[in-house]
């Protein structure tokens, strides 16, 4: 390692001295703030003064909160995986259309990200309302009688987050796929596999990076959101986004608040860190082809 | 050196504060910074209260720094010594929060022109109230023929999944909490029949909103039909052409104080001053009582006219038989266990 740095020349010794900006940045604005929150949590009343691990045995041990996490885990889970299977034919078909179809559908799924979250999310509300598209054209086919609930539910907001996170999910799959050698699947054809097999033996596993990579961003955005799950959610479906703030805002219970979030932070790297075990293992596997 | 027109408006603006207050050190140099809070409030007070405090003092700074109440909280605690705020605007829970939190500076009454002549509610040593927030019943005159009277009409069958509500986040939510505890025999401090009362509402429930902004847009959806809500955010929509109508109940309209407060070690404590004496003049609230801002006045020389007297209240003594009051110190003792409750027990 010495006999590197001292070599004139050797591009590794700048590579610290050029991050250090964006390092020290990351320290001042992220670290520091990160151990303020870790500091505060750490405290049992609400004006911070005694020490102890309270805040995190109050959660922990509260079936309710622990709903909470859990519900909004899986919230995530669902989310990603609507984003999964609607956003892959999606990835497909951009990699076999033509230059101009890809310019159509790049577009296209760049589009939601050049409007702001919440006017998407208003838009989610007019589309899912009692006299919302969806209900009207229903009961214009006569199929339903009275409106169908669907703002402030369950589904609405899964649809509602699966479209607003929709190309987190979209462009690195396009990316993954557009790296797969098409001769590859040429060869599993005249091998006598059929498309099926190709795709389950051969596309699947080498586009996993890119699942990995969408499966990460769409599931730490889709928990996160907290305009859309407040404003499709409503009021009485708890997400951890609302429970924190609910606890910091309305109640001034910062240290309870600052539990909330490293709690959080840390299932959420759980997750993380399981998808990119996931993720080394799939490309073990596309090594070993 | 280039002067530009901004900094030619900064370098004459600095140098005219330095002339009104010769004792104006550097640190001290910067205008007066105003929390109010976000939409209509922001568009009212930047058209009405701002040119009528700037024209009072010789065009004195002023910035206007919308935030929520608990944010201008935050901002102020984490510079006590030092706040980047001179006056705060709060409803009733976040200023008694402010207070408690040795953030404000006890208003000088003595030196005050139209302190006295405030309604008895709005009169607080610790910052007075200049508006009212006025909340009723809100519905749609094109789907609710006869219109509601009381609070009770919420329960109606005929509202059958028709009924919006906040959750207790908002001072709408927590304080028709109690009120509807109340009706039934409750309290500030025992709310416990409200709660039953939410139970039998279910079957109404159409939606529980995040906040009352989100609320009041469910009637423009068609999602709601009937709702307690905030009396200028109703004005704001039907201004825009949604139908949507608001009553006093019978029970009484709930008013909340909006109160604002000079912030403690403030470094334009006298500027501080002279804004809040602004939105206490009758000038002002009378000028806010009219369309388009409709907001309610607390100074008794102002005479009511226009929607407020209509929908309200036509004078002082009428406004004080019609509105309803709340302890919100007895409220903000128990809110947290009211808001967990809220969490584990409305599900719809």
């Amino acid at each position: 390692m010495k006999s590197a740095t001292t070599a004139p020349g050797d591009v590794t010794s700048f590579s610290l001295g050029l991050a250090l900006p964006l390092g020290l940045a990351f320290a001042i604005f992220f670290v520091l703030p990160l151990a303020q929150l870790v500091y505060l949590s750490l405290h049992n009343d609400t004006a911070a003064t005694v020490w102890g691990l309270g805040q995190y045995v109050k959660f922990l041990t509260d079936p309710f909160s622990l709903a909470v996490l859990g519900s909004t885990l899986l919230l995530g889970a669902e989310v990603t995986l609507t984003c999964l299977v609607l956003g892959y034919p999606i990835a497909w078909l951009y990699q076999r259309s033509g230059s101009r179809v890809q310019t159509l559908i790049i577009m296209i799924v760049l589009l939601p990200l050049l409007t702001s979250v919440v006017v998407r999310t208003f838009a989610w509300i007019v589309i899912l309302g009692r006299q919302g598209i969806i209900n009207s054209v229903l009961q214009s086919l006569g199929l339903i009688g009275t409106p169908l609930r669907m703002i402030y539910t369950q589904g609405g907001l899964i649809a509602a987050l699966a479209q607003v996170q929709m190309p987190l999910m979209v462009l690195p799959l396009i990316t993954a796929i557009g790296r797969i050698d098409p001769n590859l699947s040429d060869a599993s054809a005249s091998l006598g596999a059929g498309s099926w097999r190709t795709f389950v033996k051969v596309m699947l596993p080498l586009s996993m990076p890119g699942i990995i990579a969408g499966c990460t961003l769409t599931y730490a955005a889709a928990i996160t959101a907290f305009i859309t799950q407040s404003l499709v959610g409503g009021g009485q479906m708890l997400f951890m986004p609302m429970y924190l703030y609910q606890q910091a805002s309305t109640l001034q219970n910062w240290p309870f608040a600052a539990a909330i979030s490293i709690i959080f932070l840390f299932a959420v790297l759980a997750i993380v860190a399981l998808f990119s075990t996931l993720g080394r293992r799939a490309r073990g596997y596309g090594d070993a082809r | 050196m280039l002067l530009d027109r901004r900094r030619l408006l900064t370098s004459a603006l600095t140098l005219g504060a330095m002339h009104a207050f010769p004792g104006l050190s550097l640190a001290q140099a910067r205008p007066l910074v105003f929390a109010t809070f976000t939409g209509s409030w922001e568009e009212a007070h930047k058209a009405v209260l701002v040119p009528a405090f700037r024209k009072a003092n010789g065009d004195a700074g002023i910035v206007l720094d919308p935030m929520l109440s608990v944010d201008q909280i935050a901002k102020v605690n984490a510079a006590k010594a030092n706040p980047p705020i001179d006056v705060m605007l709060h409803d009733p829970g976040p200023a008694l929060v402010a207070i408690g939190q040795d953030l404000v500076e006890p208003y000088p009454t003595d030196k005050s022109t139209y302190f006295k002549d405030l309604i008895p509610e709005a009169q607080d040593a610790m910052g007075p109230a200049p508006f009212f927030q006025v909340v009723g019943l809100t519905y749609n005159p094109e789907t609710v023929k006869t219109p509601p009277t009381s609070w009770a009409d919420l329960w109606k069958p005929e509202f059958k999944g028709k009924v919006g509500i906040t959750n207790l986040n908002s001072t709408l939510g927590t304080g028709w909490l109690v009120e509807i505890a109340r009706m039934r025999g409750g309290s500030e401090a025992n709310v416990d029949e409200g709660f039953k009362a939410l139970e039998e509402l279910k079957p109404n429930l159409a939606a529980v909103a995040a906040n009352p902004g989100a609320l009041a847009t469910l009637f423009q959806q068609g999602q709601i039909d009937i709702s307690p809500g905030n009396f200028n955010a109703i004005q704001i929509l039907k201004a825009r052409g949604v139908p949507v109508e608001f009553v006093a109940p019978k029970e009484g309209a709930i008013a909340f104080k909006t109160t604002i407060h000079i912030v403690k070690n403030s470094p334009n404590k006298e500027l501080a001053f002279k804004l809040i004496e602004a939105a206490l003049s009758p000038e002002v609230q009378t000028t806010l009582m009219n369309p388009p801002y409709l907001i309610v006045p607390t100074n008794t020389k102002v005479a009511m006219s226009g929607e407020i007297a209509k929908v309200l209240a036509k004078d002082t003594a009428e406004l004080k038989k019609k509105f309803v009051f709340q302890d919100w110190k007895k409220i903000n003792e128990q809110r947290a266990s009211w808001i967990e409750k809220f969490n584990r027990d409305i599900k719809i």
